[in-house]
């Protein structure tokens, strides 16, 4: 998926539009700095996203509108009238609008609690950077691909390193390429395969527990062997061994393996909280109720997980970039350059751990990686407030 | 037994035995439970915790399956039941928990909880028709206005307005028989006594029928003195019989001495009042029911050779309207104390 093509003008006018609702608001309450913010995040996001993802990015921000001037005094149901007086018959058009309004007043919350923790909001505006790095970087900033040999030369030195400079603000790497124009261009084929693998482990994950625990029996046992077992292999020296019976050309297939091998923990985490879920008095009422295994699962259990499927999701995403990033610098993954993982790799096997100017090469993609965890990791902070249902009713 | 009369009972439990695997031991918690349940009947289960009370309420509704026995409902056994009948059983007989706090699922608003089993069930028409039937069904339950309660949270509510949700939940499918567990006794006392009026008239007005578990004999007597009352110790009913009849002349030594214990709210009352002393405080583990009669290490009233080998069938009393299950006193013996 080339992220770089999807952005439009389109896109930047469906931002522009939709940020403009928190502009406004934020500039009627007086408070233009939210509004700022929220309108550049807009801004944003309606480039990266283009046409498609413009389309439900309107219809949040008609949401988001609606539930402003929508109250609830307007539904008969929800009057304080006698049961008599009220008609409870509600149009199409009325219950959109009610919908609407909802679901603008569930983003609003969620929008709040996402700033509420101030450290999960840190995480979430690291996220951001990385977003933009990675999607409108490279059209700022070229690919410097090719190796450079007396062109960038210095005088009466014997290697092309160079420390930061006005002109190339990381310095240069050994063949005197612009060590940020790696980092901008070499982040996002690691980025998407650790989500990949990260998305991979969850869904395995979550299918496989709530079987586990739901259906039992003999089964729950032999999922339980399997990850038992799988959790006893040592993982990174197997992906090492694997490395180096299978090439990794396609990144994708190391998303899967990685996948493969992380689902267990997750696994037997979501297998023992359906198992409490399952004996919760109000699932007990939905049996009685006789609401069928789908509502139960999708309606009365999984509600109730989701911030922590999520909030492990991220762990495992996490887990994956640090398997990868090791598996490159090992050299067991075949080197598409630019990448970060390369870069480490590169930069300790060309001596830049023993000369300072060289220090760049190596620290520049190292703390790329551990910024994008730390991001992830504090993210997490804010994801628990903002799926607390609480929250929700919060207004 | 206990038939009340009618013709048919709405459900019955027939030798029902249960017990539950903890490792390797088996622990007996129901044994030879016989109970039925007319239509429009209240019936209070009462025993200290431990006592097989919850277990039988969730047999009846169809929660947990017998070990062995069966289960009427309608003189259906309900494990032949299939499809449509299976469903109307299940609908017909609710439950009502005893924590208000963890019945309701916190994800969802109050008009969500009701709204799900009055549209997968199609128990009112169309949207405005499921609009209507939850305001109604919050007025039922003296939540009102109702439009003040529909779209809050189960964690917007107090206690006593949660368990009124829970009802009103019951209520969507509506059934015959409701077992309340516990149902007010996490409630604040001050609005206990309204929750059991609005409980009875729910039976007065639909003729639903309610089996009242409790720990509490005085709440026992309060709800159910138009009913019936079954005494359980360790997974068996000890005796069953007419409220009146229990509260003011009870037969066996148990119930005998939970009377003797309820605390009156006069303290000059509950000073000069006789309390019946047991030969022992402790109740036996379900791991070791005592043989013979279950009570006999407790009973003041204790007979060597016959309380701790025979078992005790329940029978009717032979100077009362009740049953209970005592053996000397069935055969017409006077009870006399251990050792006199």
């Amino acid at each position: 998926m080339d992220l770089q093509s999807l952005a439009s003008p389109t896109g930047l006018l469906i931002g522009a539009l939709c940020g403009l609702v928190p502009l406004v608001i934020a500039l009627r309450n007086r408070t233009p700095r939210p509004g700022i913010l929220g309108f550049l995040a807009c801004l944003l996001s309606g480039f990266a996203c283009n046409v498609l993802g413009g389309l439900p990015m309107i219809l949040l921000t008609v949401a988001v509108v609606v539930s402003y001037t929508y109250t609830d005094r307007d539904d008969p149901f929800l009057s304080r009238a006698a049961l008599e007086e009220v008609d409870f018959e509600e149009t199409f058009g009325a219950m959109v609008t009610r919908r609407l309004a909802g679901l603008g007043r569930t983003i609003r919350a969620a929008s709040r609690a996402l700033v509420r923790n101030k450290a999960g909001f840190l995480g979430f505006l690291g996220l951001v950077f990385f977003f933009v790095l990675n999607i409108f970087g490279p059209m700022v900033i070229p690919y410097d691909g090719q190796p450079h040999f007396y062109d960038r030369r210095r005088e009466g030195a014997i290697n092309l390193f160079q420390g930061p400079s006005a002109e190339f603000p990381l310095g240069l790497d050994w063949q005197g390429r612009d060590i940020l124009s790696h980092i901008v261009h070499g982040g996002r084929a690691l980025i998407i395969t650790s989500v990949q693998a990260g998305v991979i482990t969850t869904v395995i994950a979550v299918i496989l527990g709530a079987v586990a625990a739901l259906i039992g029996g003999l089964l729950d046992q032999i999922l339980n062997a399997i990850a038992n077992f799988i959790l006893t292999i040592p993982q990174f020296p197997l992906l090492v061994v694997l490395a180096g019976l299978i090439s990794f050309e396609d990144r994708f297939f190391l998303a899967v393996l990685l996948g493969l091998l992380d689902w267990p923990t997750l696994m037997r985490a979501v297998r023992a909280q359906v198992l409490s879920l399952r004996e919760r008095d109000y699932v007990e009422a939905a049996y009685a109720l006789d609401l069928g295994l789908p509502h139960i699962v999708m309606r009365e259990v999984l509600p109730q997980m989701i911030s922590y499927i999520v909030i492990n999701m991220i762990f495992s995403i996490r887990g994956a970039m640090y398997a990868i990033v090791g598996l490159v610098f090992l050299g067991m993954v075949p080197f598409t350059e630019p990448d970060w993982g390369v870069m480490i790799f590169m930069g300790r096997s060309q001596g830049a751990l023993f000369s300072a100017e060289a220090a760049s090469m190596l620290l520049s993609p190292v703390i790329a990686v551990a910024l994008f965890q730390l991001s992830l990791v504090l993210f997490t902070r804010s994801l628990e407030e903002v799926f607390n249902p609480r929250l929700r009713a919060g207004l | 037994m206990g038939d009340n009369g009618s013709s048919q009972p709405l459900i019955e439990l027939q030798n029902v035995n249960r017990f539950f695997r903890q490792g390797r031991t088996r622990v007996q918690v129901l044994q030879n439970i016989n109970l039925a349940v007319a239509e429009n009947e209240i019936l209070c289960l009462v025993g200290e915790s431990g006592c097989g009370k919850t277990t039988t309420g969730r047999i009846m509704v169809g929660l947990l399956e017998p070990s062995s026995g069966e289960v009427r409902y309608r003189g259906r056994p309900v494990n032949t039941l299939r499809g449509k009948d299976r469903a109307e059983y299940r609908r017909a007989l609710q439950i009502i928990h005893q924590d208000p706090f963890a019945s309701l699922n916190p994800a969802h608003t109050v008009g969500q909880i009701l709204a799900f089993p009055l549209q997968r069930h199609r128990m009112a028409e169309g949207r405005g028709g499921v609009r209507r039937r939850i305001w109604e069904l919050l007025t039922l339950v003296d939540l009102t206005p109702p439009g003040d309660i529909v779209n809050k949270y189960p964690h917007q509510l107090s206690g006593g307005q949660r368990q009124r949700v829970s009802v009103a939940r019951a209520l969507t499918v509506n059934p015959r028989l409701i077992v309340a567990d516990e149902a007010v006794s996490m409630v604040d006392v001050s609005i206990r006594i309204s929750l059991l009026k609005m409980l009875h008239r729910l039976r007065d007005e639909y003729g639903i029928a309610i089996v009242f578990i409790t720990h509490d004999l005085a709440l026992a007597k309060y709800f159910a003195w138009e009913g019936r009352i079954a005494v359980m110790y360790l997974g068996r009913i000890v005796e069953l019989g007419p409220t009146p009849d229990i509260i003011s002349r009870p037969a066996h030594p148990y119930t005998r001495a939970l009377i003797s214990a309820i605390p009156e709210a006069d303290p000059q009352i509950t000073r000069s009042k006789q309390r019946m002393v047991l030969r022992s405080e402790d109740i036996p583990s379900l791991l070791e029911i005592p043989p013979g009669c279950a009570f006999h290490p407790r009973c003041p009233f204790f007979v060597e050779g016959v309380c701790d080998t025979q078992l005790p069938t329940l029978e009717k009393v032979p100077d009362g309207s009740q049953y209970a299950a005592c053996t000397p006193l069935t055969r017409g013996q006077e009870l006399r104390l251990y050792g006199s």
